[in-house]
């Protein structure tokens, strides 16, 4: 039996950066994968997702760029060349993760983990036996129990990545990040696209105006809010609206993207402490388990691959480093790739309500900033709003809707984590041309004196 | 000539004690006796006297710090004498003796720490204060370079440069006073956040936890005074002694009417608060004057029979648990022990009994019989061979000669012994009686 100084169980962000960034350490580790490395984020969620949105965003602009001289004739979407290069980034990044583990001598084992105590796992016929482990299986997509849902043309977020032909209808049913994503790529490839949430707003963390604007913005897609789908036949969808009628929408394909549950098979005979959300784990992400930390979506804290990847850090770092880290969740930024892009940081204005905390507010619309103006015209949609303590003026929160959310949310990460206040973020230079003075800008609306 | 004034001695087991009050306060001035502070000990609260005359000077302890016994913990001298090293920040070495150490206290050999954590412990000088003040940073986290360990100007801006960055909504609250910093926050990098002020970050290798999250809030509190003896009393108990617990019940029907009877009786006698528990110390006081191995201290090498039975009852303070002691309480009457054990317990509940009236007892009672607890496994008072845990009363079924069956009240008593000095044969044949002396209890006030 091989004896290691960790074990992490699970290759997505969360278990193969723990694995990195001990290894570096010059620990002895076993990482070990079921499936493929990197997990559900490299190849069924954030990067296949953001291959597929690209290049839907391409076949769009394509088509609409004529009012900026560009004119392209004869336009198509080619499915087969978008999944395979699809793959063929999954298949690049997959052995990037494999290069980093070898580099740090990370020793990766491929197979199912069968938890035999605290500290020794198996895998097949080989038992190993680890002085700590970290348990990063993640989560699966969580499949309700409606009248059809294991008909063949009902899929979930794994199976519609590799459809072979685009089809003629597609049903969402739900509008979290996951079915909004998808609704956003099919309906810009000219799929008939219908999401059905059964709240009254899709996308629950996203600022509620914002949320409005986005399914404005996604003309073709027809949203059916405060709907509870009752079955799913061959043929369609069923289900009943807000004031009681039974409906139906006919689907050609339905994707269900209700929410994930965490994957915890046979951990409970380890006597850990699991709710419906997932493993609890205190805020050095350790279980009930003294030597054994749980990371990652399985915890059901913070469903997102950077935040997994920084509960791996923060375990690392009380396990072998500072011992000072501990996960915070009050600036985990979020996006939603779909067209428009949205991003946000930190409280919403209906969640600081909820809190009781006093705050100001303002919103300012993008079509007032050089760059987006000059690539999108006035006519683009684009907001940007700021939450910030009424009393001591510091930011709270930031979300952006337009091009490039998500590549400058982190700016906002950065205000937030370091509790700079209105007047902080003014003695910042931000770069222009650039979408991102926006969030400059709109604190300027809430307090002009200098 | 400044004079130290150090903290007495009280009684053998005392190591320390907080002080509760200071009844004088810096340039004041005393005279030998006067009451300069009011200290609590682990056992009681004590009133301690000065042994100098003078103007005090200094007071080198705050309220609610622990003294060591036999530290220095005030200096009184010269009115205008100057004490602390006056031009502290600026003295570039400061040698540990400070001028006062020069007179009495050089007999003494005080033992002075420098420069460990210890500010609030030796006091921290008016700039320092000052300086934390107008820095945020709490004196007492301050490690201190000054004389005799005292927190000096240069340590408070030592310590503001070892501290962590703070945020800038940190920063503005500090500047409007009030509040103070810990020395790392919860931001990034240990960045000290405005929450940190309002909410001290725990030390770092103690698990940090939110409302939400496991094991949720938690506080921790040093073992100190009351507790830390019983800590100390109750491990030695159990770790010196051969503990054995038996547990009977006495008929209660003459014990619940005599109550009664006393509870009506006439207001001018006097009887009126004579409780359960104040006719159980009566009985048991009276049974062990015929059981002398039962009223005894096992001490090793030999046992101390007394002929006298000094009764302990245990008192739930909001101190903790003391118990004070029923002295001769066999020659004393149901009302006579009823009245000094309440002018005891009430002594305990105000913190003011002294060290004698808790020390002495050859045997103990506790009673948990008003928390609903029927019976309990008492911890022996060591060097005590035995102790009485009195428990609720409650109804039994008990056969009568006809075969019939009736519900009688009883009282239920859990005796502990200490099987290294009394048997289990002789301890149950004491406990017998008891329950026998309970149960005829207006026979046994006749004797």
């Amino acid at each position: 039996m091989e004896h290691f100084d960790l074990i992490v169980i699970g290759a997505g962000p969360g278990g193969y950066v723990a694995a990195e960034r001990a290894g570096a350490l010059g620990k002895k580790v076993l990482l070990i994968e079921k499936d493929q490395l990197g997990g559900v984020c490299t190849n069924w969620g954030c990067i296949p997702t953001k291959s597929l949105l690209n290049s839907a965003k391409l076949y769009k602009h394509a088509l609409e760029s004529e009012k900026m001289g560009v004119v392209a004739k004869a336009v198509t979407y080619d499915l087969p060349a978008a999944m395979a290069w699809k793959q063929e980034t999954i298949e690049t990044l997959r052995s990037g993760i494999a290069y980093l583990m070898k580099s740090n001598h990370v020793t990766v084992v491929m197979g199912e983990a069968a938890f035999v105590d605290a500290h020794h796992v198996q895998v097949g016929d080989s038992l190993y036996e680890g002085e700590h482990l970290i348990i990063a299986t993640g989560s699966s997509p969580a499949v309700p129990p409606i009248p059809g849902h294991d008909l063949p043309h009902v899929l979930t977020s794994n199976e519609i990545l590799s459809i072979g032909e685009l089809p003629e209808s597609l049903v969402v049913i739900g509008g979290g990040v996951i079915g909004i994503e998808f609704a956003s790529y099919f309906s810009s490839v000219g799929v008939k696209v219908t999401v059905i949430e059964m709240m009254d707003e899709i996308l629950p963390m996203m600022d509620g105006e914002f949320a409005k604007l986005v399914r404005r913005e996604m003309k073709e897609v027809d949203f059916h809010l405060g709907c509870r789908v009752t079955a799913i036949s061959a043929d369609g969808v069923s289900y009943t609206d807000a004031k009681g009628n039974a409906l139906q929408v006919a689907a050609a394909k339905v994707l269900l993207s209700v929410g994930r549950r965490p994957n915890v098979n046979g951990l409970d005979r380890l006597g850990m402490v699991i709710t419906r959300s997932g493993i609890e784990v205190d805020d050095r992400l350790r279980t009930n388990i003294p030597n054994i930390h749980a990371i990652g979506d399985v915890n059901g804290k913070s469903l997102l691959a950077h935040s997994a990847s920084r509960m791996a850090e923060v375990v690392i770092s009380n396990l072998y480093g500072t011992q000072k880290m501990r996960m915070r969740y009050h600036a985990i930024p979020w996006a939603v790739y779909g067209m428009p892009e949205a991003a946000g940081c930190g409280l919403t204005e209906q969640e600081a309500k909820k809190q009781g905390r006093e705050v100001l507010c303002a919103t300012t619309q993008m079509r007032a900033n050089g760059r987006f103006l000059a690539e999108h015209g006035k006519r683009a949609a684009g907001l940007c709003k700021v939450v910030v303590d009424a009393k001591t003026k510091a930011l709270l929160g930031v979300h952006l809707l337009g091009p490039y959310s998500s590549e400058m949310i982190h700016g906002a990460a950065v205000m937030i984590e370091s509790e700079l206040r209105i007047q902080d973020v003014k003695e910042i230079v931000f770069p222009h041309p650039s979408v991102s003075e926006i969030i400059k800008d709109t604190l300027f609306a809430i307090d002009h004196t200098l | 000539m400044a004079t130290e004034v150090v903290m007495p001695k009280q009684g053998n087991s005392v190591e320390s004690c907080i002080i509760l009050e200071w009844k004088v306060k810096e340039g004041d001035q005393v005279a030998i006796g006067d009451v300069v502070c009011e200290a609590e000990t682990d056992k009681s609260t004590i009133e301690v006297e000065s042994s100098a005359e003078g103007t005090v000077l200094k007071l080198l302890y705050q309220a609610g710090e622990e003294v060591p016994v036999m530290q220095p913990m005030m200096i009184v001298g010269q009115k205008g004498e100057q004490v602390s090293v006056a031009p502290e920040a600026e003295a570039p070495e400061v040698s540990g003796s400070a001028p006062v150490s020069a007179g009495k206290a050089s007999s003494q050999e005080v033992p002075v720490t420098v420069s460990v954590a210890s500010a609030g412990a030796q006091g921290v000088s008016p700039r320092a204060r000052a300086a934390s003040l107008a820095m945020g940073i709490d004196p007492a986290s301050i490690s201190a370079s000054g004389p005799k360990g005292r927190v000096i100007e240069r340590d408070v801006v030592a310590a503001a440069s070892a501290r962590a960055p703070l945020s800038p909504v940190a920063k503005e609250a500090l500047a409007q006073g009030g509040l103070q910093s810990p020395a790392q926050g919860s931001g990034i990098g240990g960045r000290i956040l405005s929450t940190d002020l309002t909410s001290p970050v725990v030390a770092a290798s103690a698990p940090l936890s939110s409302d939400a999250s496991f094991p949720g809030p938690m506080v921790e509190t040093p073992v100190k005074g009351v507790r830390k003896v019983t800590a100390k009393r109750m491990h030695e108990s159990i770790a010196t002694t051969a503990q054995f617990t038996m547990n009977a019940y006495a008929d209660a029907t003459a014990l619940q009417s005599l109550r009664q009877r006393l509870k009506s009786s006439p207001a001018e006698m006097g009887l009126q608060k004579v409780t359960i528990n104040d006719i159980i110390l009566f009985a048991v006081a009276k049974t062990l004057k015929d059981f002398g191995y039962m009223n005894s201290h096992f001490l090793g090498d030999r046992m101390v029979n007394f002929t006298h039975v000094h009764l302990g009852c245990a008192v739930d303070t909001p101190r903790g648990l003391l118990v004070p002691v029923v002295k001769f309480a066999d020659s004393r009457s149901l009302k006579q022990i009823s009245d000094e054990f309440k002018r005891l317990a009430s002594m305990c509940m105000e913190g003011k009994a002294q060290p004698d009236d808790l020390t002495g007892g050859t045997f103990t009672v506790t009673n948990l019989g008003a928390m609903g607890i029927d019976t309990f496994t008492p911890v022996l008072n060591v060097p005590e061979v035995a102790i009485l845990g009195v428990g609720g009363i409650s109804m039994r079924a008990i056969e009568d000669e006809e075969g019939d069956y009736a519900f009688i009240p009883h009282i239920a008593l859990s005796l502990t012994i200490d099987h290294q000095g009394v048997d289990g044969a002789p301890a149950a044949r004491f406990l017998k009686a008891l329950c026998e002396n309970i149960a005829a209890v207006d026979t046994l006030l006749a004797l």
